[in-house]
């Protein structure tokens, strides 16, 4: 579960992503982030994965709340517990090139000092669950868009996470491969992940529908179903 | 942390030293070379400051009774001296032996002492001093005994020698922090270039919830192995080199000429110290500088 309260976030050079922000995303829902450049999607992601803090005001009480763990009162030596609750997907896939797609999704494991035998058995039942067996021993160079997205949602999978957030995850795909990503986020969601996608492909969105919020200049300015 | 994890640290470390092979084989050149100059100026220092210490073994101070000292206080102060931890020996020199010994020097100027009816010298003390820097303090307590007439020191002597071996072991230091400081930022530079080719995995790390020890354990490995590398193949060096260095010197040049080739630290009596110094020196430079350029990429 993801819990905001009174949110702002004023980065050094005084420019203020994000202001008062509240918002409550419960476990096992799909959400939909979108908003033009510059509005603060950026910023709320790396304020839930705790990359920025919130700004710390006498008048007001902030919370963020995130898988059960408090963010404002978090040790900085904690985040990798807070960030092994969390899978992540990026625009630009960020798998090693020097990894076969067996060892980039084995790599989260290897991270969190899982053991051999769980590992050598978790990653090709999550590589297959992606369709992804014929390709195990390929690396990234060898692989289309759509397949290098596809390792991408199984490494962030493999450690079982509580939440995915994917930032962008079309971004660099055609509109046929993007739809099947969404589609794969939407069957890890019924298995009841909570997934948090920030996107500003506003079709996609009316097409797959769900909860949209609308971030804009930092506020939210839309938050309900479509 | 699991044995297998430890395992996929040490294999991921060694890894990036063949990965890395430039930045690698510029690291191990850097501390290699900064370990050999480490070395020979130690050794240098040290070698000098042995010759030096030979030298002030020579040393003799004479402490001259006044004529009123009776035997009994003579061999009380004796024993004075001899209870100073800093006077490494006490002779005993008396008036008689002290003619004889100007008759001995002067032996064809017999006649004058026939004209002398009572001996005219004082009996005498000859000490010798262990550490020669602090020669005042102990010849300002022995001046402070009674019935003492004299005290005779070679005052320039230890002086020159004191200010040559303090001149040494400060330039000889300064070179070895100066030498440590660049390896260390020099090793710093080198690895940043690799360490930002491995951007992506250390913030692929760090998202996945990867630890900073973690992160940080494959380049200390990398450092470790590489300055352990370093430190052996300039302990190598130095023993092959260090006989031929003496014997070139010896021959080549005054001071050491004075010095002799037998005045110089033999090879085997500091041989596994100095590689054990070499190694550890090696290690830790290259192990916290790899460690060092990582930081800021950790910082997520």
């Amino acid at each position: 579960m993801i819990e905001l309260k009174n949110v702002s976030v004023t980065y050094k050079n005084g420019v203020d992503a994000l202001n008062d922000v509240s918002l409550k995303i419960n476990d096992g829902e799909f959400a939909f982030v979108v908003g033009e450049s510059g509005a603060g999607k950026s910023t709320l992601i790396r304020l839930l994965t705790r990359e920025v803090r919130a700004d710390d005001r006498a008048d007001v009480k902030s919370v963020i709340k995130v898988n059960g763990f408090d963010l404002i009162k978090m040790k900085q030596r904690d985040v990798h517990k807070l960030r092994r609750t969390i899978g992540f997907v990026f625009q630009n896939f960020m798998l090693i090139d020097s990894m076969t797609v067996y060892d980039n999704v084995a790599f989260v494991l290897r991270c969190i000092d899982a053991p051999t035998k769980y590992i050598r058995k978790r990653v090709p039942q999550v590589i297959g669950l992606l369709g992804l067996q014929e390709k195990i021993n390929r690396y990234p160079g060898e692989l289309s868009g759509g397949e290098q997205q596809r390792v991408a949602l199984a490494r962030a999978l493999v450690n079982n996470p509580q939440l995915i957030i994917a930032d962008e995850p079309t971004g660099n795909l055609d509109p046929r491969t993007s739809v099947e990503i969404v589609k794969l986020l939407k069957e890890i969601n019924d298995r009841g992940t909570t997934v948090l996608m920030v996107t500003h492909e506003h079709e996609l969105v009316k097409r797959m529908g769900g909860r949209l919020i609308n971030i804009r200049k930092g506020e939210i300015s839309f938050d309900d179903r479509i | 942390m699991r044995l297998s994890g430890a395992g996929y640290l040490i294999k991921q470390g060694v890894r990036n030293i063949l990965n890395n092979n430039i930045a690698s084989v510029a690291t191990f050149c850097v501390l290699t070379v900064s370990l050999l100059i480490v070395g020979f100026t130690g050794l240098f220092s040290l070698n000098i400051n042995t010759f030096i210490s030979g030298v002030e073994d020579k040393n003799e101070v004479v402490i001259f009774l006044a004529d009123d000292a009776d035997e009994e206080y003579i061999e009380e102060l004796g024993n004075k001296l001899r209870a100073d931890e800093n006077i490494s020996e006490v002779i005993f020199w008396s008036k008689e032996e002290a003619l004889d010994g100007i008759k001995a020097d002067m032996n064809d100027a017999e006649d004058i002492f026939g004209y002398i009816d009572e001996n005219p010298l004082p009996d005498a003390y000859r000490i010798k001093i262990k550490d020669i820097t602090r020669m005042s303090s102990t010849l300002y307590a022995i001046n402070s005994y009674s019935h003492i007439e004299k005290v005779k020191a070679p005052y320039d002597f230890v002086n020159i020698l004191t200010g040559l071996k303090s001149a040494i072991t400060a330039v000889s230091i300064l070179i070895l922090i100066s030498l440590a400081l660049v390896s260390f930022v020099m090793i710093s530079n080198i690895t940043r270039a690799s360490v930002e080719t491995r951007h992506r995995e250390i913030a692929i790390m760090k998202f996945v919830g990867a630890t900073d020890s973690f992160i940080k354990i494959p380049f200390f490995i990398e450092g470790l192995v590489l300055g352990i590398m370093a430190g052996v193949v300039a302990s190598l060096l130095t023993f092959a080199g260090y006989d031929r260095l003496i014997a070139l010197l010896s021959t080549e040049t005054t001071l050491f000429a004075a010095m002799g080739s037998s005045g110089f630290i033999p090879l085997e009596s500091f041989m596994w110290q100095l590689a054990a110094i070499y190694v550890g020196i090696g290690a830790v430079l290259a192990s916290i500088g790899t460690v060092a350029s990582v930081k800021k990429h950790v910082k997520v």
